[in-house]
């Protein structure tokens, strides 16, 4: 009964939801094995955030089951190829990544946000990371995805219960050390790789055409 | 008898849950992998660089302990950091351990071992040139 009553607010509520196959259908079609990850571009205000916003990304990227080439390498690479920011090779063919690294597919990341935003009654700390998986064979983007992770830092006006719990353990965290944006960049990592297919060394390697997800495809991104 | 009803029904979903727990076994051991790499990214130094370094290898070993497959790029990240420290033997071993785990990275490593046999008949070569 209760569940009856409950349904069409569940579905008048839900976020729009897509499954990774009619979102990604092209991950499903080239099967990338290999992901080498590209030096961050920084739109934010942070000079040091590309540096160690590019620490974060290898871990979780070989979790869901592809090869990633080890970055502290292929970043070295490009130096001695005179390669130091991404944003020169945005337009490019990427067929150079195959011919020289053997790899399927480039992870292009750009910084929007690492700011701290202070206002009347309220602070943020935001990390924003807008992620583009393109294939080195077709130049098609294959996946692409924000993660973003906000965190309340006021604390002062949440009141009680868990909530103002958590919020209070933020900001002494903040407060005893320094912003430690790495923390919420992992976060947000984790948030935008949920959309991504399964690669060939997770179990569920093309078992997920229907999971689904909370559609954030930055717009205008999916026509490409 | 409503109690019984929905303490079983509490049991059995438990079950399910810690049965859906257990099967999602993570896939690799990272250690505090990222961390270290942060670190070293943040100081540049040598104490943070060793740090970083003992971390990859005991990463190897514990890796090995549970009986799973070192994660991708550990082996040719403690092979390109003896190749930096000249020790192009060691590394050479690494660059092939990782080839043979992933064959996805067999192109770059082969490409790495040809630098660290440059790099060795270089410096014979000076060690030769100085007897």
């Amino acid at each position: 009964m209760l569940i009856v009553l409950l349904l069409p607010i569940m579905f008048s509520c839900a976020p729009k939801m897509n499954t990774k196959f009619s979102e990604f259908p092209l991950m499903y079609e080239e099967h990338p094995r290999s992901i080498i990850i590209l030096p961050p571009m920084n739109e934010s205000t942070a000079a040091d955030a590309k540096q160690y916003y590019s620490t974060t990304i290898q871990e979780p990227l070989a979790y869901m089951g592809y090869y990633t080439f080890p970055y502290p390498i292929t970043e070295e690479i490009l130096k001695m190829e005179g390669i130091y920011d991404t944003e020169l090779l945005v337009n490019l063919p990427l067929t150079k990544f195959k011919e020289y690294f053997g790899a399927d597919a480039v992870l292009f990341t750009t910084i929007k946000k690492w700011d701290l935003s202070y206002m009347v009654l309220a602070s943020n700390l935001s990390v924003s990371i807008d992620c583009v998986l393109k294939s080195t064979s077709t130049d098609q983007v294959l996946w692409t995805y924000t993660g973003t992770v906000i965190v309340d830092l006021s604390g002062g006006n949440t009141g009680g219960g868990l909530v103002g719990l958590i919020a209070k353990v933020v900001v002494t965290a903040i407060n005893s050390a320094a912003a430690d944006y790495v923390t919420y960049a992992r976060q947000a990592n984790y948030r935008a790789l949920y959309s991504m297919p399964y690669g060939r060394y997770h179990p569920q390697y093309n078992k997920d055409k229907n999971v689904e997800f909370v559609d954030q495809t930055p717009e205008g991104k999916t026509a490409n | 008898m409503k109690k019984i009803f929905i303490w079983s029904i509490l049991g059995i979903s438990c079950w399910i849950l810690l049965n859906g727990c257990a099967a999602q076994k993570q896939l690799y051991y990272f250690g505090d992998y990222s961390n270290t790499l942060y670190m070293n990214e943040k100081f540049h130094d040598e104490e943070s660089l060793l740090e970083h370094k003992q971390e990859l290898e005991q990463i190897i070993s514990e890796s090995e302990n549970r009986k799973m497959s070192v994660p991708p790029g550990i082996y040719a990240e403690l092979g390109f950091l003896n190749l930096k420290s000249n020790n192009t033997k060691e590394a050479i071993m690494l660059f092939q351990t990782e080839a043979k785990i992933y064959p996805e990275s067999k192109f770059l490593m082969d490409r790495l071992i040809q630098m660290a046999n440059k790099k060795d008949s270089r410096s014979s070569e000076v060690s030769s040139s100085t007897e």
